[in-house]
Parts: structure tokens; C-alpha cells; sequence
């Protein structure tokens, strides 16, 4: 678990991160293949999570996940210094979100390039590239969920399944990026088909017109231990009165507990994490519990 | 808060460390810390089971589906215990010339106790309406969106007797559904000379073969190597080329296209 803060002119936001291994991985001999990573950036703070898919076509998605979200860390960081240093309005937001979308898929191949130079493929793992038929990238193929929060921006990218849950004080939510029909539960979109950024869902949100009680960021594991279908209402309502109550240092007692949870037998079974941003002024002061 | 809302107390589950006091008699309640939602389950998992009761199953035939079927359940419950991840939930069709609900709502594997199927006295063994009215069961809001892929199993002892045009469209209409195309499909043929094409194209998988039960004695055999086959390809980063060459007598040099789904569009 990481717990991160920064602080721009606007509001400070906290990120409570946490990542639990699936049981059915354990079992598996499987690794967490789920990363998670946050950075303060100039005038903004960035979180990003990734899924590197279990197919055993993708034998090197841990790794996959791992690079995701450190390029993406790094290329939203810069994203967050441009909103914060311009007087960004909406398009030049939404262009933001989509440029980060372009450079971290180009960022993305180029760091799996460079990998695979320092560590080509043994010889049983080109054997499982050769009978699928793959490309070299193809066996690091991960999601990616980033949000950007800096000046009056939130602004967010995702490529693959898992969910983006921005929360309204009142309770209600909404997914800051748009949905998309080919993620049925079973299959994702990837960073590591040919056409990833075609693939990539951007949003751009002014937070001045749309305060947030809090932003989640979750990899399917723990959407799909939830048993609420849909489950983002009760979780957005829930999260809502939990930020009102409390303070990070709770959230960040009880986060790893949640995700735990997903990540049992007695949930999805898979690999979960999530990344939670409360805007600083939740209950800072105030003792948990 | 001073005191717990009511709505964040979950009935422990007994092997998360921490949460629970286990032992004979009543179990002591530790609530969990407030979580998020409504509570957690582990996905779901739907095997559709498509009978053949038509009227020529009757007798030895019917006996011995109906105990191989009783007799798979427990290995499917048994999988269940100890696999991490799913639920598995029946539902079963029963069809002749006409299909109807033999088990209409999901029951889930371990608590099912298998009603026996009965053969429709002179009915046909028209698959078509089957695939149909299972498609009606896999349509988007009838099947939950963190549900594992679904499982279907055909088992018949004859040759489609459908009208002309009836194969293809109820096939066409399992098809259109996501999670009907998306499906595990497997096909028992009772007797060689069920084995037919049209049971190929079911499966809609060159690389997955039609299990064949050469006598009554074989049908238990054939349903357990399947349910073993779709419990094992349903489990994380399954290699389902394996299992199915494995369990399913698959040919080595046809990979199975299952072996691509699951993973990325």
C-alpha cells in the first residue's frame, strides 16, 4: 500500500492505494499482476493502476503492468504541470487527455522494447509465442486506468476493463470516461493490441463546476466481487458518507482490508486493487473511526 | 462515528483470517470494518444443460443420463469448493419437439438435488427452439456482466429433427447473444450415430470434439470429463488448448479457438 498527498492551489487531494494478490492466483502459483502508482506531480497529483491480463499468452503482464503505470505516472505528470501552468479551458483538457492516451501507448511499447532487449524471451516463453501466434508485445498486454488531478482539472484515461467511479458529495456517480461495448466481462481491450490507442477511453472534468467527494480507480477484480450489479451506485453513495466521516489516515487503515476482501476466495478470486483520491479537505483533522 | 451503521455489518465468512470466530454451535459475529457497496460473492458461473428427452431416450437410455447428470453434479460442487474464484450455477433444458425449462432458475451446484428427466413420448429431437430458448436465458440483463463465461452442454442420442431453417435460426439466436457466443459449448452424443454435423456446429470449435458415449455405461464417464473440462478452462490463465486436448481428447496439431478468449478483443 502507498499513501501519497500533494497539494495545488485549488485543493489537496490525497490518493490511498491498495493491491491484493487473487486467490485464484495463489493457488495458480500466479503473481499479483496488478500494479498501482502515484506521483505528486508541479501543481497536480497522478495515480494510475493496471491489470496485467492471467491468459497464459500474456506471461509477462506483471511486467507489462509494472511499466504502465510507471509511464504513465510519468507522462501524466507532465499532463498535470501543462493544466496547471495554463489557463486550460475544455478542449485544451480534453486534448490533454487525449495526448496522455497517445504517449503512454507509445512510452508504453518503448519501454517493453527495452525490456525485452535486457531480457529477451527464454526459450519455453518463445515457445508460447510462437504457437499463439503473437507479437512480442503481446505477452506484457495489460490495462490502464490514470487520472490526473491538477488546478481545476481531473482529467483521466483508460484502455481495457476495470472502472473509473467519480462520486459527487450527495452520493450520486458517474464514470468519468466513457463506457465501452466491446469489454463484456470476459475480454478487454489491452495496451498491447495494435490498435491500443484507438481503443483508449479520455475525459476531462472541471472540478470548480463539479466538486468530487472522491474518485476511485479499481481493476475488474473488485468490481467483479461486488455483488450489487450494477455496483457502482451503492459503492458511490457508501463512499460519499465514508469520506464525510472520515479521515485518510482511516481510509488508509481500511483500504488493503477492502481490497483483501475482493481478492479472496470468497470474492472475485483475481488479483484487486484499487486507488482511491479524496479531496484534503475530507476530515483532515478529524480522528478516524 | 461512534457506533457501527447496521448496513456495514457482514456475517463473517469462515477462513478470512481475522474476521471470524469459528466453532461448534452458534457462530460469534465479528463485524467486518465498513466496506464499500453491497457486499461481496464470488462470479458466477452458468452451465446450461440441454437434455434430449425425446421420445427415443426412453428407457435404458433416460435412466442413465439422468444418473450420469446426478452423478456429474457432485463433481462440479466438489470443483467449486475447491477452486477460488466462481459459483456455479444449473439451469437445465429439457427438449423433444419442443423445449421447455427443466430447471429455469440458476440453482446453484451445490445445493441442486437432480430431478429426473422424463422422455416426451413420440417427441422429436428439435434442437433448434433449445438453443433459442437458452439464448433467451444468456441476454444482456439476464446474465450478470462479472459473470465467468457461461457453459452449455448438448447431449442427445439422434439427429436433429428440426424443420428446415430451424437449426440455423435457433442457433443464429444463441449466437447473437454475447455470452451465447462466448460460451463453453460442449456436445454428448449418445451412440455413434448421434455424432452428426450439426452437433459440430453447436460446438462451433474444430479443435473441440464431440465426446461420444458408446453405450448407456458411458454417458457418466463422458459428463464428468466435461464438467471437468469446463470447470478446468474456466479457472485464471487456463490454457484451454491443454485442457481440452487433455480431457477432451482434442487433437494436438488443431489448436481449439477457446484457446483465444478470455484474453484480449
Amino acid at each position: 500500500m502507498a499513501t501519497d498527498s500533494t497539494t495545488d492551489e485549488v485543493a489537496t487531494w490525497q490518493v490511498i492505494t491498495g493491491s491484493a494478490r487473487g486467490a485464484a492466483h495463489r493457488v495458480s502459483g500466479l503473481p499479483n499482476q496488478d500494479a498501482v502508482a502515484s506521483q505528486d506531480g508541479s501543481g497536480g497529483i497522478v495515480v494510475a493502476i493496471a491489470d496485467g491480463h492471467g491468459h497464459i499468452r500474456h506471461f509477462r503482464s506483471a511486467d507489462g503492468a509494472a511499466l504502465a503505470v510507471d509511464v504513465a505516472c510519468r507522462v501524466a505528470s507532465q499532463a498535470a504541470a501543462g493544466l496547471a501552468a495554463d489557463a486550460t479551458g475544455d478542449e485544451e483538457a480534453e486534448r490533454a487527455g487525449q495526448e496522455l492516451a497517445r504517449a503512454v501507448v507509445a512510452d508504453w511499447r518503448a519501454a517493453v522494447a527495452d525490456q525485452l532487449e535486457v531480457r529477451p524471451y527464454t526459450v519455453e516463453e518463445q515457445f508460447i509465442l510462437d504457437r499463439s501466434a503473437d507479437t512480442p508485445v503481446v505477452p506484457y498486454g495489460s490495462t490502464l486506468l490514470v487520472a490526473v488531478i491538477a488546478a481545476r482539472w481531473l482529467v483521466c484515461a483508460q484502455i481495457g476493463d476495470g472502472d473509473m467511479l467519480a462520486v459527487r458529495p450527495d452520493g450520486s456517480s458517474f464514470s468519468p470516461v466513457a463506457g465501452d461495448d466491446k469489454l463484456d466481462g470476459r475480454r478487454t481491450t489491452s495496451l498491447c493490441q495494435p490498435d491500443a490507442l484507438a481503443s483508449f477511453r479520455t475525459g476531462a472534468h472541471d472540478l470548480s463546476q463539479m466538486p468530487l467527494a472522491a474518485l476511485l480507480l479499481a481493476t475488474d477484480g473488485y468490481g467483479n466481487a461486488q455483488a450489487d450489479e450494477p455496483w457502482q451506485p451503492s459503492v458511490g453513495r457508501d463512499l460519499a458518507e465514508l469520506a464525510a466521516c472520515h479521515d485518510r489516515h482511516w481510509f488508509g487503515q481500511e483500504v488493503p482490508g477492502w481490497v483483501r476482501r475482493c481478492a479472496s476466495s470468497e470474492g472475485s478470486g483475481d488479483d484487486a486493487t484499487i486507488a482511491l483520491l479524496l479531496p484534503g479537505d475530507a476530515r483532515d483533522a478529524e480522528e478516524g473511526g | 462515528m461512534t457506533s457501527p451503521d447496521p448496513r456495514w455489518l457482514r456475517v463473517p465468512v469462515p477462513g478470512n483470517a481475522g474476521t471470524a470466530t469459528e466453532g461448534a454451535g452458534m457462530a460469534q459475529a465479528t463485524p467486518y470494518p465498513r466496506m464499500p457497496g453491497g457486499g461481496i460473492s464470488r462470479r458466477p458461473l452458468h452451465f446450461i444443460i440441454l437434455a434430449d428427452c425425446s421420445g427415443g431416450m426412453k428407457g435404458e437410455k433416460i435412466q442413465a443420463l439422468n444418473f450420469a447428470i446426478a452423478d456429474m453434479l457432485p463433481h462440479l460442487a466438489a470443483w467449486e469448493r475447491d477452486q477460488e474464484q466462481a459459483q456455479v450455477f444449473i439451469r437445465a433444458i429439457a427438449f423433444a419437439t419442443e423445449p421447455r425449462w427443466h430447471i429455469p432458475d440458476p440453482e446453484p451446484v451445490a445445493q441442486l438435488g437432480w430431478k429426473p428427466l422424463q422422455p416426451v413420448p413420440k417427441g422429436l429431437t428439435n434442437m433448434g427452439p433449445a438453443f433459442a430458448l437458452a439464448a433467451q436465458a444468456l441476454a444482456p440483463g439476464r446474465i450478470e456482466r462479472r459473470a465467468l463465461r457461461p457453459a452449455m452442454l448438448l447431449i442427445t442420442d439422434g439427429l436433429a429433427t428440426d424443420p428446415p431453417g430451424g437449426f440455423e435460426a435457433g442457433l443464429s439466436a444463441l449466437m447473437a447473444q454475447p455470452a451465447g457466443k462466448l460460451a463453453l459449448r460442449l456436445a454428448i452424443a449418445i451412440g455413434r450415430d448421434a455424432q452428426s454435423a450439426a452437433l459440430d456446429r453447436f460446438i462451433g470449435d474444430p479443435g473441440v470434439p464431440v465426446l461420444v458415449a458408446d453405450s448407456s455405461e458411458d454417458i457418466a464417464d463422458r459428463l464428468v470429463a466435461a464438467s471437468l473440462a469446463v470447470s478446468r478452462m474456466s479457472e485464471a490463465g487456463a490454457d484451454r488448448g491443454a485442457v481440452a486436448r487433455r480431457l477432451l481428447g482434442a487433437p494436438g496439431d488443431l489448436p481449439p479457438n477457446i484457446f483465444d478468449q478470455d484474453t484480449i478483443v
